[in-house]
Order: structure tokens, then sequence, then C-alpha cells
């Protein structure tokens, strides 16, 4: 009986105490993982925490000097501008970068809490209040990304109020609007992946994120690249910043109204500040209850739809796998088993937009430099000078074979995907490699091919168009390609080989795929290694044409060497491996 | 006399100072269905493990068709089917690749790993679905795509972990037919389950294990002849074997 009264008064339990039930379960979820973590990660926990809090300090230190220097009279006449606006715009810029951060990177993290953790069903299924469970799963997703936007913003923005000699109000009032745009771009994000689950399955939409997260990644890192390859008459010019802040002015978006109330009431002025940031709550406040109800209400009444419409989806049928002349005369070629490795992890690869984005990092840097190869193929070749001509000649050499070296490094990129996590994309399906009478040889051959064929295919593109731009002769042409095929061969042994080592087939989430240090020695080494191995082919030439020998003796040389190297570090690390590859998956 | 195709030996693994396995030894017979049952943790999935190659025993020895397990692990892989408790198969390839696939792993005819798969889609339903991922599969689709993957090669020997766990009736009936004509034509089938009555009327031989150690093995009848308190129903001697007895009995009072 008393079992059951505690179980009427859990449905009866008010909406904040429920919150706080579930808050303590997330707590006490990541006391536990602390507390039964390696004591070298707690210690490095601990120190990245150390390392945060001094970084935020440093922050506020520096936002505090600099903006009051940015700030003082001295400044403005020495410049002959006044900066007070732009100094003005900092809370409108910094909270909208929060909102609209927050509406980003919750949308994932929101995909994952509510449909592929696995526990809504169970938290559905308890007498908690739904609104409860809504409401810490939006925590729940925000909570990391808010604490991380708090260690750089609330920094600058008390740095800024210190500068500027705010009021004291502008100090809790920056964290209490912190958090109210904070929920209410989460809702909104919540509302998104409602949406979006209606359309797309679950998993589905987790994969297209990656997919399109890390594209964004990639090209935010190679921005500097794609501004000179495509905007070289691109100026950023004061004209164009004035314009950008000036949208910071405006009254008319609400996503300013928080950050220039906050200025107002720093300032002193009281009605339009009030009014501004009262606006904000309210609107924020709206937003996030709006979002909740109609998240819940679409969460329950879309359940059973989105269910149908992802077996539909799901059954969508892929294109069907008709093997092309390469994979036909593959099929002969290869012994069975190898050729259905290959032939299956080309469709995995194929399939899963997580691999896949993986692998097209590495073509967008290859069409990257091969545009700025092209638009530096316009400029005029270097002139003779006064140097003397055995010093020309080698330097001509080098210079012809160093773009040429460019796509052993597009290479590298590729490979360190496909041969460093050669064994860890099998995963949880290892076993049904293990229990088949698979030889030991044909898998290590299945794998290095996996990796080795799609970045020769690329190795070979590159150096086609390098040809082409740079008018290199047939035999540099071949003798690069000769150069190219076994650089590749030897970094796929050695990549393979570490891949072998770290191999971790416990991995749920695919980001998690590589867990340990060997993929990270594997690319240190193999970036020690590709300079030695491609030099061990072109020094001989640069030899040749110092010692004035015919060039054909710097090619067969260089040859030798090269080759020699090569295959040694194909062959050598893949039979140090041999035997854990029997042992692998066996726990 | 039916051949010998599981002779596992004194197997025994540790996890360090836990003993999983202790010192099993018994033997299954080419045209018998061999259940082996036991509690939570007692060591089910760890043995299966062992014979079909997954995990290297700390010592023992086992033979499947013959060839031992550790030294001519090729030639029993080749002899052996395995459907885990969990299907784990490759999500993003097709019912048909996944079979085409397997086929290949064992080095079968492609004419003959072909026809061989259009049987095994038939016959498990699937055909439908052929073309659709796996992952697009619900529980009991992928469990017989794994139950399919398993008999692709016609294997001697047949090991399955707890077959029938989310299966419907339906698919369930459809696997336990399909175990009793493997074994009627000779193979040897070796299931662990939780499902007693499943057990007792499909099994021609049982053995139990609880804390790692096998307690007993043999018929139904010999199994009866076992157990001293003179139970005649197998969850009855399962749970006096395995010291389960108490607890029903609390189970009883409660009710």
């Amino acid at each position: 009986m008393n079992s059951h009264s505690s179980s009427y008064h859990a449905a009866n339990a008010g909406l904040l105490p429920s919150v706080w039930k579930l808050l303590r379960l997330r707590l006490r979820i990541t006391y536990n993982s602390f507390r039964h973590a390696r004591l070298r990660n707690k210690i490095g926990m601990i120190f990245l925490w150390l390392l945060l809090l001094v970084f935020a300090y440093l922050l506020l230190a520096g936002s505090r000097w600099l903006l009051g220097f940015v700030h003082s009279p001295e400044f403005a006449r020495a410049v002959g501008i006044d900066l007070g606006g732009i100094l003005a715009s900092i809370p409108t810029l910094t909270l909208t970068a929060l909102f609209v951060g927050t509406m980003l990177t919750s949308f994932g993290v929101l995909l994952q809490v509510l449909y592929l953790s696995g526990d809504m069903d169970f938290l559905l299924a308890t007498p908690v209040p739904i609104r409860a469970v809504f409401i810490t799963k939006l925590l729940q997703a925000v909570l990391p990304n808010f604490v991380l936007f708090s260690l750089f913003g609330i920094p600058m923005l008390f740095g800024l109020g210190m500068a500027s000699g705010y009021h004291f109000s502008y100090y809790p009032l920056v964290i209490v609007l912190m958090i109210f745009l904070t929920l209410a771009a989460s809702g909104i994000s919540a509302l998104l992946v409602m949406l979006v689950v209606r359309v797309l399955p679950p998993r589905r939409a987790a994969e297209v994120i990656g997919f399109v997260g890390a594209m964004f990644a990639f090209l935010c890192s190679q921005m500097g690249n794609l501004a000179n390859t495509f905007g070289r008459d691109m100026e950023f010019s004061g004209t164009r910043l004035s314009g950008l802040l000036s949208l910071a002015d405006t009254r008319w978006l609400p996503l300013n109204w928080a950050g220039q109330g906050l200025v107002a009431l720093g300032e002193g002025r009281w009605l339009s500040g009030t009014l501004l940031v009262g606006a904000t709550l309210g609107f924020t406040g709206i937003v996030f209850w709006f979002a909740i109800v109609t998240a819940q209400r679409l969460y329950y009444s879309g359940w059973a739809r989105m269910q149908v419409v992802a077996r539909k989806k799901n059954r969508t049928r892929p294109r069907t796998t008709r093997p092309t002349t390469t994979g036909r005369g593959l099929a002969h070629l290869l012994p069975k088993p190898i050729f259905a490795i290959l032939q299956k992890d080309f469709l995995t690869l194929r399939r899963d937009l997580r691999s896949l984005s993986q692998l097209i990092s590495p073509l967008i840097f290859g069409a990257i430099y091969t545009l700025l190869l092209l638009r530096g193929g316009e400029e005029p070749p270097p002139g003779q000078g006064e140097a003397p001509d055995w010093f020309m000649n080698s330097f001509q050499v080098a210079l012809t074979y160093s773009s040429v070296g460019m796509s052993l490094f597009v290479g590298w990129m590729l490979l360190s995907r496909l041969a460093g996590m050669g064994f860890s994309p099998e995963g949880k399906n290892y076993w049904m490699l293990k229990v088949s009478p698979l030889r030991v040889d044909h898998l290590l051959a299945s794998k290095f091919l996996v990796a080795y064929l799609p970045t020769l295919g690329l190795g070979f593109v590159f150096l086609s168009v390098i040809s082409i731009v740079q008018g290199l002769s047939i035999l540099e042409f071949i003798y690069s390609f000769i150069a190219i095929v076994l650089c590749l061969a030897g970094m796929t042994g050695m990549l393979l080989a570490f891949g072998v080592a770290g191999a971790n087939f416990t991995w749920d989430d695919p980001r998690k795929m590589n867990s340990g240090v060997m993929g990270c020695f594997g690319q240190i080494l193999t970036m020690i290694y590709l300079p030695f191995s491609f030099g061990l082919f072109i020094a001989p030439l640069g030899f040749a044409q110092f010692l004035e020998y015919p060039l054909i003796y710097g090619y067969l040389v260089g040859l030798i060497l090269g080759s020699l190297f090569a295959v040694a570090f194909t062959l050598i690390p893949l039979w140090l491996v041999w035997g854990r590859v029997e042992r692998l998956g066996a726990e | 006399m039916p051949e010998n195709l599981i002779e596992a030996r004194e197997l025994t693994k540790r996890y360090g100072n836990k003993v999983a396995v202790n010192n099993v030894s018994f033997d299954v017979y080419g045209g018998e269905v061999f259940g082996f049952l036991g509690p939570n943790g007692a060591g089910k999935t760890t043995t299966l493990k062992m014979i079909v190659g997954l995990l290297q025993p700390t010592s023992g020895s086992v033979h499947v068709a013959g060839y031992d397990v550790q030294t001519q692990s090729r030639l029993a892989k080749a002899s052996c089917g395995y459907v885990p408790d969990t299907p784990n198969l490759y999500a993003k390839l097709t019912g048909r690749e996944l079979l085409r696939f397997v086929g290949d792993l064992y080095d079968l005819d492609r004419t003959q790993a072909m026809r061989r798969a259009d049987e095994l889609l038939r016959m498990f339903d699937l055909t439908s679905a052929e073309n659709d991922t796996v992952d697009s599969y619900s529980h009991g689709m992928q469990q017989k795509a794994s139950l399919a993957s398993a008999l692709m090669h016609d294997p001697r020997v047949l090991i399955l972990d707890e077959p029938t766990v989310g299966l419907d009736p339906k698919s369930a009936r459809l696997i336990k037919d399909i175990l009793r004509q493997l074994a009627d034509r000779g193979a040897a089938v070796m299931l662990s389950t939780h499902i007693l009555e499943i057990a007792e009327r499909m099994c021609d031989r049982i053995g139990i294990i609880n804390k790692g150690e096998l307690i007993a093995v043999g018929t139904m009848d010999e199994l009866r002849m076992l157990d001293k308190t003179g139970q005649t129903s197998l969850e009855d001697i399962f749970l006096s074997l395995t010291g389960g007895a108490e607890e029903a009995a609390i189970a009883d009072v409660l009710k």
C-alpha cells in the first residue's frame, strides 16, 4: 500500500520538484562518471577546468584593460574617431552570437537526447510530468554549450561594464538575459528537431547534421585559402564594418533589445533600459514556454506518425549496386573474401554520411589547392638571376616536384582516415569477420586496398591536373606517378598498422571510433615518413644535376632508393601487427 | 554412432580473478539439438563465444567438426555458423548484399551463393525487404537476417545465443522448425536460451551451467534422475539444480 501511495504522490508532484528530481539524476550520473573515471582522466578534467577558469579571468582582465583603453579620450584623440558606438554594440553582438550559436549547436544534441538516447520511453512511462522531462532534456542539451559561451561571454561583457563604468544592475542582468536567451534558443531548436524528425528518421537526421557540421567546420578552417582563391579582390573596408555594426543599432530586431537594454541600464537610461530588458525577458519567456508546450504535443502526437514515416523513408531503396568495369575486373582478380570486404566497405562509406564527411574534407582541400595552383600558373616563371646553372637546374627540379608532393599530402589526409581507422569502423559488426574462415593476409590486404585504391585514384587525378598546369613531360609524369604509387603504399602500410594497434570495436557514436593515441602517432610518423620517402625519389635528380651527370642516372637511383624504402615501410609495419590482427576482437 | 561435432574439454575462461567458465567439458553430436541453460551471468555466452572462436579460452580446448578452434581455426570456422544474442549486422548493407558478403567470406561459388540467398530470403520472409538496408529492419527481421547469414554456407555446426529473443511467435516457430530440420540432416545445433519451454520441447539433450560450472548434462529423463527432489518439469529441475527453488517458493507466497 505504501508503494502505491508514494507512486500517487509522485504523479501529483509539481513541475519544478520534478525538474529538480530529474536534474539531480543527471548530476548523479555525471558525478558517477567522474568518480569511476581513471585517475589520469580525473586529473586531466580538473586541470582543464582550472585552465578554463584562468582563461576566463585573463579574458576579464584583458577586456577590462583593452576596452578601458579604447574608451579613453586619449585613444579617441590619437585615432581621431570615437569608438563608443562600436563598444556599445558589443553586448548586442555577444548575445546574438549566444542565441544563434545555442540554436545551431543544441539542434544536434537535442536530437540525440530526445530521440536517440533511449531513455525517453522510460521517462515518459514514469509518473513524472512530461513537461518536466522536456525542460530537463533542454537543460541537459544546452548546459554544456551555455557554460562554454559563458566562459567567453561573461568575462567580456563584465570587462566592458567595468571599462565603461556601467551601473551595478548591468552585471546580474547580463547573466539573467543570457539564461533567458539560451532557453528560448533551445526551445526553438527543440521545435525544429520535432519538425525534422517528422520528415527524416532521427538517425538519418543525425547523419545529415554530422555531414553538414563536418563540411562547415572544414570550410571554416580553409576560409583563408578560399578567400585567397575566390576573393582576391575582396577588401574588408571600414565602411563594411560600420555597415555590419549599424545592424546592431536597429531597434526592430528583437535580438538587439537585450544588448541595447543592458547598455541603457548600464548608462543609467532607466526607462528605455527597463523597457528593452523587460521586453526581452517577456519575449524569450513566451518563446520558451510556447516551444515547450508545442514540443510536448508534437512529441506525443508525432511519435506514432514519425514511426510510420520513418519506416517508409527507411525503406527508400539504396541505388542498386551494379559492378563497374573496374569492379568486375577486381572481382576476377582478387580472392572472393578480399573483394567482399572491399565492396562492403565502399558501400558503407558511400551510404553513411558521417563517414563520407570525413572523406570529402581531403577532396575539398585538394580542390582548393588545385585552384590555387591553376591561379598560380598564370604567374611568370622565376628568372635565371645570378645563381649558377647547377643551382638553378636543381632548384627547378625541386620546384617541379614540390607540387607533386602536394598530391601526396592530399593523399595523406585521406589515408589518415581510411587506413588509420581501417579496422575500427567495423565496430560491433567485427564478429562477422571474426567467426568466418578469413585469412589474416586476406583481411589485411582488403583493408589495405580499401584505403589505398581511392587515395591512389585521388593522387592520380591531382597529378594529372598538376601535369597539365605545370606542363610536366611524359617522363616526369610517369616518374611522379611511380613515386606516388610507392610513397602512398608505404604510408598505407604504416597507417594501417597503427589502425590495427589502436582498433576500437566498442563505439556507439562514430565520432568516438578513434579513442586511442595510436591514430595520432600514425599521423605524426607518416608526416615524417612522407618527405623522406618522396625525397629519396627526388633528391637523386638534384644530385645528378649538381654533378652534371645525365638525368637518367638520377631517375634510376631515385627509383631504386625510393622503391626500397617505400616497400619496406609497406610490409614491415604490417608484418609487425600480423599476430595482433589474429587476436583482434577476441576480448 | 553419430559424429561428435562439438567437443569441449576442460574449458576455462578467467577475467583477472573472476572465473567466468570453469573446467567445462561436454560433447554435442551430429543430429542433435543441444540446449545450454543457466541463470544470468552463468557463463553461457562466454562458452559459446569460445566455441566459435570469438574468445580465447584461458585453458582447455574446443574441437568443432574435428578441428581445434585454436590451432585449426579456419577449418573449424568454415564448419560453423553463429547467431549472436544481439544481431549486430552491417547496417548500411541491404539484406541481399549482406548474404552475398557472407557467401564471399565463406568463399562460396557466386551462382550457388545467389541461389542460397534467394532461398534463405524467401524462407525467412525477407524477400520484400531484401533491397532495404539492414538499419531499416525491425529487431525480429535483423534476428532473421542474422540467422540467414549463419545458414548461408550450410554449416555442420550451428551455435545460437538466445535465438528466439524478440521474435514474434510465427518467427520463433519458424526458427524452431529450421533448427530441427538442420539437426535431422545431421548437423549439430547448440543453443542457449532462457525459455525453458523451448529447451524442453526442442532439445534432445540439455546442459545446465551455473556460476561458470557445468552442473548437469543429459536428456530430460537423465536430468529427472539427477534431481533428487523428484521434479518432473524442466523449470523445477532447473530451479532445484541452480538454487533458485527458494526464490520460487517466496514468489509463490507473494502470489
